[in-house]
Protein backbone atom coordinates (compact mmCIF):
# COMPACT_ATOMS: atom_id res chain seq x y z
CA UNK A 1 0.00 0.00 0.00
CA UNK A 2 1.00 3.24 -0.67
CA UNK A 3 2.14 5.64 2.01
CA UNK A 4 0.52 8.59 3.04
CA UNK A 5 2.38 11.87 1.68
CA UNK A 6 2.83 14.65 4.82
CA UNK A 7 4.11 17.93 4.90
CA UNK A 8 5.48 19.53 8.19
CA UNK A 9 4.82 22.98 8.46
CA UNK A 10 6.21 24.49 11.64
CA UNK A 11 8.61 27.36 12.70
CA UNK A 12 9.49 25.61 15.44
CA UNK A 13 12.24 23.21 14.37
CA UNK A 14 12.19 21.06 17.28
CA UNK A 15 8.54 20.86 17.30
CA UNK A 16 8.89 19.24 13.51
CA UNK A 17 11.68 17.03 14.46
CA UNK A 18 9.26 15.49 17.24
CA UNK A 19 5.96 15.24 14.96
CA UNK A 20 8.75 13.74 12.25
CA UNK A 21 9.78 11.29 14.74
CA UNK A 22 6.21 10.16 15.51
CA UNK A 23 5.54 10.13 12.15
CA UNK A 24 8.90 7.57 11.00
CA UNK A 25 7.84 5.11 13.56
CA UNK A 26 5.13 4.40 11.59
CA UNK A 27 5.44 2.81 7.51
CA UNK A 28 2.15 3.76 6.79
CA UNK A 29 3.66 7.62 6.55
CA UNK A 30 6.28 9.48 4.64
CA UNK A 31 7.63 13.11 5.68
CA UNK A 32 7.94 14.37 1.96
CA UNK A 33 9.14 17.58 3.15
CA UNK A 34 9.49 20.46 6.13
CA UNK A 35 8.21 24.15 6.16
CA UNK A 36 9.52 26.87 8.49
CA UNK A 37 6.93 29.46 7.25
CA UNK A 38 3.91 30.27 5.69
CA UNK A 39 5.96 31.38 2.41
CA UNK A 40 7.56 27.78 2.57
CA UNK A 41 4.80 25.97 3.02
CA UNK A 42 2.75 27.18 0.49
CA UNK A 43 5.72 26.49 -2.41
CA UNK A 44 6.41 22.88 -0.94
CA UNK A 45 2.79 22.21 -0.79
CA UNK A 46 2.24 23.26 -4.68
CA UNK A 47 5.29 21.46 -5.48
CA UNK A 48 5.02 18.42 -3.64
CA UNK A 49 1.10 17.63 -3.45
CA UNK A 50 1.05 16.08 -0.40
CA UNK A 51 -2.21 14.08 0.94
CA UNK A 52 -1.93 16.00 4.60
CA UNK A 53 -0.59 19.09 5.43
CA UNK A 54 0.20 19.33 9.45
CA UNK A 55 0.35 23.10 9.63
CA UNK A 56 0.75 25.30 12.53
CA UNK A 57 -0.85 28.75 13.31
CA UNK A 58 1.48 31.02 14.81
CA UNK A 59 3.92 31.27 11.87
CA UNK A 60 5.94 33.76 10.18
CA UNK A 61 3.73 35.41 7.42
CA UNK A 62 1.81 34.23 5.74
CA UNK A 63 0.09 32.38 9.38
CA UNK A 64 -0.98 29.01 9.20
CA UNK A 65 -4.98 30.28 8.34
CA UNK A 66 -3.99 32.08 5.41
CA UNK A 67 -2.06 29.30 3.97
CA UNK A 68 -4.78 27.20 4.83
CA UNK A 69 -7.10 29.20 2.95
CA UNK A 70 -5.27 28.71 -0.72
CA UNK A 71 -3.97 25.42 -0.77
CA UNK A 72 -7.65 24.08 -0.02
CA UNK A 73 -8.43 25.35 -3.39
CA UNK A 74 -5.16 25.21 -5.36
CA UNK A 75 -4.78 21.44 -4.18
CA UNK A 76 -7.79 19.70 -3.98
CA UNK A 77 -6.37 16.62 -2.64
CA UNK A 78 -4.36 17.80 -0.10
CA UNK A 79 -5.98 17.87 3.53
CA UNK A 80 -4.98 20.39 6.27
CA UNK A 81 -4.58 19.22 10.40
CA UNK A 82 -4.25 22.58 11.68
CA UNK A 83 -1.77 22.36 14.89
CA UNK A 84 -1.54 24.68 17.75
CA UNK A 85 -1.01 25.61 21.13
CA UNK A 86 -4.22 28.32 20.64
CA UNK A 87 -7.02 25.99 23.13
CA UNK A 88 -9.20 28.58 21.76
CA UNK A 89 -12.55 28.80 19.99
CA UNK A 90 -11.74 31.46 18.27
CA UNK A 91 -8.68 29.96 16.49
CA UNK A 92 -11.36 26.48 15.94
CA UNK A 93 -13.80 28.66 14.50
CA UNK A 94 -11.51 30.35 12.12
CA UNK A 95 -9.64 27.01 11.24
CA UNK A 96 -12.84 25.37 10.35
CA UNK A 97 -13.55 28.41 8.27
CA UNK A 98 -10.36 28.27 5.93
CA UNK A 99 -11.39 24.85 5.37
CA UNK A 100 -9.04 22.14 7.47
CA UNK A 101 -10.17 19.33 8.34
CA UNK A 102 -8.86 18.76 11.84
CA UNK A 103 -7.72 20.97 14.41
CA UNK A 104 -5.11 19.30 17.29
CA UNK A 105 -3.76 21.12 19.89
CA UNK A 106 0.27 20.90 20.42
CA UNK A 107 -0.08 19.25 24.01
CA UNK A 108 -2.39 16.52 22.99
CA UNK A 109 0.56 15.75 19.70
CA UNK A 110 2.05 12.92 20.86
CA UNK A 111 -0.97 11.31 21.99
CA UNK A 112 -3.10 12.01 19.17
CA UNK A 113 -1.58 12.56 16.20
CA UNK A 114 -1.84 9.31 14.36
CA UNK A 115 -5.41 9.30 15.49
CA UNK A 116 -6.20 12.15 14.09
CA UNK A 117 -4.49 11.45 10.80
CA UNK A 118 -6.19 8.39 10.93
CA UNK A 119 -9.53 10.02 11.13
CA UNK A 120 -8.68 12.47 8.12
CA UNK A 121 -7.34 9.72 5.57
CA UNK A 122 -10.71 7.88 5.75
CA UNK A 123 -12.59 11.86 4.80
CA UNK A 124 -13.79 12.18 8.62
CA UNK A 125 -12.93 15.16 11.33
CA UNK A 126 -10.90 15.78 14.34
CA UNK A 127 -10.87 17.75 17.01
CA UNK A 128 -8.83 17.67 20.20
CA UNK A 129 -10.99 16.49 22.99
CA UNK A 130 -10.40 19.89 24.63
CA UNK A 131 -13.43 21.47 22.71
CA UNK A 132 -17.25 20.68 23.61
CA UNK A 133 -17.86 17.47 20.93
CA UNK A 134 -21.00 19.45 19.52
CA UNK A 135 -19.55 22.62 18.99
CA UNK A 136 -16.44 20.46 17.22
CA UNK A 137 -19.20 18.55 15.43
CA UNK A 138 -21.35 21.78 14.29
CA UNK A 139 -17.80 23.53 13.21
CA UNK A 140 -16.27 20.41 11.67
CA UNK A 141 -19.48 18.07 10.10
CA UNK B 1 34.65 8.93 28.97
CA UNK B 2 31.46 10.13 31.13
CA UNK B 3 28.24 10.63 28.92
CA UNK B 4 27.79 14.20 29.36
CA UNK B 5 24.06 13.93 30.98
CA UNK B 6 20.83 16.14 29.46
CA UNK B 7 17.46 17.23 30.94
CA UNK B 8 14.95 18.17 29.10
CA UNK B 9 12.26 20.77 30.18
CA UNK B 10 9.34 21.30 28.40
CA UNK B 11 5.57 21.51 28.65
CA UNK B 12 5.19 19.78 25.39
CA UNK B 13 5.05 16.25 24.73
CA UNK B 14 6.14 16.49 21.21
CA UNK B 15 8.79 19.28 21.47
CA UNK B 16 10.35 16.66 24.34
CA UNK B 17 10.64 14.05 21.78
CA UNK B 18 12.00 16.44 19.43
CA UNK B 19 14.85 17.35 21.55
CA UNK B 20 15.46 14.29 22.79
CA UNK B 21 16.06 12.89 19.75
CA UNK B 22 18.45 15.56 18.71
CA UNK B 23 20.31 14.67 21.83
CA UNK B 24 20.48 11.29 21.77
CA UNK B 25 21.75 11.41 18.15
CA UNK B 26 25.04 12.82 19.73
CA UNK B 27 27.39 10.36 20.15
CA UNK B 28 28.43 10.67 24.23
CA UNK B 29 25.05 12.93 25.62
CA UNK B 30 22.37 11.03 27.43
CA UNK B 31 18.94 12.00 28.13
CA UNK B 32 19.08 11.44 32.22
CA UNK B 33 15.24 13.01 32.43
CA UNK B 34 12.40 14.64 31.36
CA UNK B 35 10.10 17.54 33.32
CA UNK B 36 6.77 19.15 32.18
CA UNK B 37 6.91 22.17 34.49
CA UNK B 38 9.62 24.57 36.03
CA UNK B 39 9.09 23.08 38.97
CA UNK B 40 9.33 19.71 37.97
CA UNK B 41 12.52 21.27 36.31
CA UNK B 42 14.22 22.48 39.25
CA UNK B 43 13.52 19.12 41.32
CA UNK B 44 14.65 16.33 38.81
CA UNK B 45 17.86 18.83 38.44
CA UNK B 46 18.45 18.59 42.29
CA UNK B 47 18.30 14.84 42.15
CA UNK B 48 19.79 13.80 38.95
CA UNK B 49 22.29 16.93 38.52
CA UNK B 50 22.53 17.14 34.79
CA UNK B 51 25.90 18.32 33.14
CA UNK B 52 23.11 20.63 30.78
CA UNK B 53 19.30 21.17 31.23
CA UNK B 54 17.63 22.44 27.85
CA UNK B 55 14.39 24.50 29.56
CA UNK B 56 11.56 26.31 27.67
CA UNK B 57 10.33 29.59 29.09
CA UNK B 58 6.68 29.32 28.78
CA UNK B 59 5.33 26.43 31.46
CA UNK B 60 3.20 26.22 33.94
CA UNK B 61 3.21 26.44 37.33
CA UNK B 62 6.57 27.62 37.31
CA UNK B 63 8.23 29.58 34.22
CA UNK B 64 11.44 28.37 32.70
CA UNK B 65 13.28 32.10 33.67
CA UNK B 66 12.29 31.69 37.64
CA UNK B 67 12.98 28.20 37.24
CA UNK B 68 16.45 29.08 36.05
CA UNK B 69 17.31 31.09 38.84
CA UNK B 70 16.43 28.03 41.49
CA UNK B 71 18.34 25.82 39.51
CA UNK B 72 21.62 28.13 39.44
CA UNK B 73 21.31 28.25 43.03
CA UNK B 74 20.62 24.66 43.48
CA UNK B 75 22.77 22.93 41.10
CA UNK B 76 25.52 25.76 40.19
CA UNK B 77 27.16 23.20 38.45
CA UNK B 78 24.62 22.33 35.68
CA UNK B 79 24.64 24.83 33.02
CA UNK B 80 21.67 26.00 31.79
CA UNK B 81 19.90 26.45 27.60
CA UNK B 82 17.07 28.28 27.51
CA UNK B 83 14.77 27.42 24.44
CA UNK B 84 12.22 30.23 23.70
CA UNK B 85 9.70 31.38 20.86
CA UNK B 86 9.96 34.66 22.11
CA UNK B 87 12.06 36.67 19.26
CA UNK B 88 12.79 39.98 21.19
CA UNK B 89 15.86 41.42 23.68
CA UNK B 90 13.66 42.26 26.55
CA UNK B 91 13.97 38.10 26.61
CA UNK B 92 17.45 37.76 25.78
CA UNK B 93 18.32 40.16 29.02
CA UNK B 94 15.69 38.54 31.25
CA UNK B 95 17.14 35.05 29.84
CA UNK B 96 20.67 36.06 30.99
CA UNK B 97 19.88 37.97 34.09
CA UNK B 98 18.41 34.78 35.16
CA UNK B 99 21.43 32.88 35.03
CA UNK B 100 21.19 31.16 31.90
CA UNK B 101 24.37 30.95 29.18
CA UNK B 102 23.35 29.78 26.37
CA UNK B 103 19.69 30.90 24.55
CA UNK B 104 18.11 29.16 21.47
CA UNK B 105 15.08 30.57 19.52
CA UNK B 106 12.22 27.37 19.03
CA UNK B 107 12.89 29.06 15.18
CA UNK B 108 16.34 28.31 15.46
CA UNK B 109 17.80 25.03 13.57
CA UNK B 110 18.81 21.57 15.13
CA UNK B 111 22.29 22.22 14.39
CA UNK B 112 22.30 25.62 16.43
CA UNK B 113 20.76 23.75 19.76
CA UNK B 114 23.55 20.96 19.11
CA UNK B 115 26.25 23.60 18.81
CA UNK B 116 24.39 25.67 22.07
CA UNK B 117 24.97 21.93 24.18
CA UNK B 118 28.45 21.79 22.91
CA UNK B 119 29.45 24.97 24.17
CA UNK B 120 28.24 24.86 27.01
CA UNK B 121 29.12 21.25 27.85
CA UNK B 122 32.82 23.15 28.41
CA UNK B 123 31.07 25.88 29.94
CA UNK B 124 31.12 28.35 27.47
CA UNK B 125 27.99 30.66 26.53
CA UNK B 126 26.14 30.32 23.87
CA UNK B 127 23.47 33.24 22.07
CA UNK B 128 22.38 32.26 18.58
CA UNK B 129 23.57 35.03 15.98
CA UNK B 130 19.81 36.42 15.52
CA UNK B 131 19.79 37.02 19.69
CA UNK B 132 23.27 38.34 19.81
CA UNK B 133 22.33 41.06 16.94
CA UNK B 134 19.18 41.83 18.53
CA UNK B 135 20.54 42.25 21.66
CA UNK B 136 23.69 44.07 20.89
CA UNK B 137 21.51 46.22 18.86
CA UNK B 138 18.88 47.23 21.00
CA UNK B 139 21.13 47.25 24.02
CA UNK B 140 22.40 51.08 23.41
CA UNK B 141 18.19 52.35 23.40
CA UNK B 142 16.81 50.23 26.11
CA UNK B 143 13.75 52.42 27.33
CA UNK B 144 14.18 52.45 31.02
CA UNK B 145 10.20 52.22 32.09
CA UNK B 146 9.30 53.14 35.68
CA UNK B 147 7.22 49.98 36.21
CA UNK B 148 9.64 47.92 34.68
CA UNK B 149 12.52 49.00 37.63
CA UNK B 150 9.99 48.15 39.70
CA UNK B 151 9.66 44.84 37.94
CA UNK B 152 12.66 44.43 39.01
CA UNK B 153 12.38 44.84 42.89
CA UNK B 154 9.46 41.94 42.78
CA UNK B 155 11.44 38.89 44.92
CA UNK B 156 12.06 35.32 43.35
CA UNK B 157 8.79 34.08 45.52
CA UNK B 158 6.77 37.35 44.57
CA UNK B 159 7.15 36.15 40.63
CA UNK B 160 6.42 33.09 41.48
CA UNK B 161 3.11 33.41 42.86
CA UNK B 162 2.31 36.71 40.30
CA UNK B 163 2.64 33.29 37.67
CA UNK B 164 0.19 31.58 40.01
CA UNK B 165 -2.49 34.04 40.58
CA UNK B 166 -2.26 34.76 36.57
CA UNK B 167 -2.71 31.08 35.82
CA UNK B 168 -5.95 31.43 38.14
CA UNK B 169 -5.41 30.24 41.10
CA UNK B 170 -6.56 31.03 44.36
CA UNK B 171 -4.82 32.33 47.46
CA UNK B 172 -5.39 29.21 48.93
CA UNK B 173 -4.41 27.28 45.60
CA UNK B 174 -1.72 28.96 45.75
CA UNK B 175 -0.85 28.32 49.74
CA UNK B 176 -0.94 25.25 49.26
CA UNK B 177 1.11 24.13 46.02
CA UNK B 178 3.79 26.66 47.88
CA UNK B 179 3.29 25.15 50.92
CA UNK B 180 2.70 28.90 52.88
CA UNK B 181 -0.32 30.03 55.13
CA UNK B 182 -2.94 31.19 53.47
CA UNK B 183 -2.36 34.32 54.74
CA UNK B 184 1.08 34.64 53.85
CA UNK B 185 0.08 34.17 50.31
CA UNK B 186 -2.25 36.94 50.62
CA UNK B 187 -0.15 39.29 51.78
CA UNK B 188 2.19 38.31 49.14
CA UNK B 189 -0.52 39.21 46.52
CA UNK B 190 -0.78 42.45 47.80
CA UNK B 191 2.87 43.81 48.23
CA UNK B 192 2.83 42.57 44.31
CA UNK B 193 0.34 44.79 43.58
CA UNK B 194 1.88 47.48 45.44
CA UNK B 195 4.95 47.39 43.88
CA UNK B 196 3.51 47.13 40.43
CA UNK B 197 0.51 49.33 41.12
CA UNK B 198 -2.15 47.57 40.26
CA UNK B 199 -5.51 47.78 41.53
CA UNK B 200 -7.44 44.44 40.76
CA UNK B 201 -6.82 40.72 40.05
CA UNK B 202 -7.41 41.61 36.32
CA UNK B 203 -5.04 43.95 36.25
CA UNK B 204 -2.13 41.53 37.53
CA UNK B 205 -3.35 38.99 34.77
CA UNK B 206 -2.59 41.49 32.00
CA UNK B 207 0.27 42.91 33.64
CA UNK B 208 1.94 38.69 33.64
CA UNK B 209 0.57 38.44 30.35
CA UNK B 210 1.84 41.16 28.75
CA UNK B 211 5.12 40.41 30.40
CA UNK B 212 5.48 37.19 29.33
CA UNK B 213 5.12 35.66 32.79
CA UNK B 214 2.09 33.56 31.34
CA UNK B 215 0.92 33.05 27.80
CA UNK B 216 -2.08 34.28 27.22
Amino acid sequence: MASTRVLLSDDHSFMRRGLRTILEANDRYEVCGEAGDGRETLELASQLAPDIVILDISMPPPNGLEVAAKPSQSLPGTKILMITMHDSEEMLRAAAAVGASGYLLKSDAEELLLVALQRLESGERFVSPAFDSDLANSLFP
Amino acid sequence: MNALKVLIADDHDVVRKGLRMLIEEHTGWQVCGEARSGREAVEKCTQLNPDVIVIDVSMPDLNGLEATKQIRKACPRTEVLVITHHDSDEMAAEVMEAGARGYVLKSDSDTDLVRAVEALSHHKPFFTSRVTEMFLANRGSRVTDPVEMMRGRLTPREREILQLIAEGKTAKEVATILGIATKTSDTHRTNIMRKLDLHSVAELVRYAIRNKVVEP
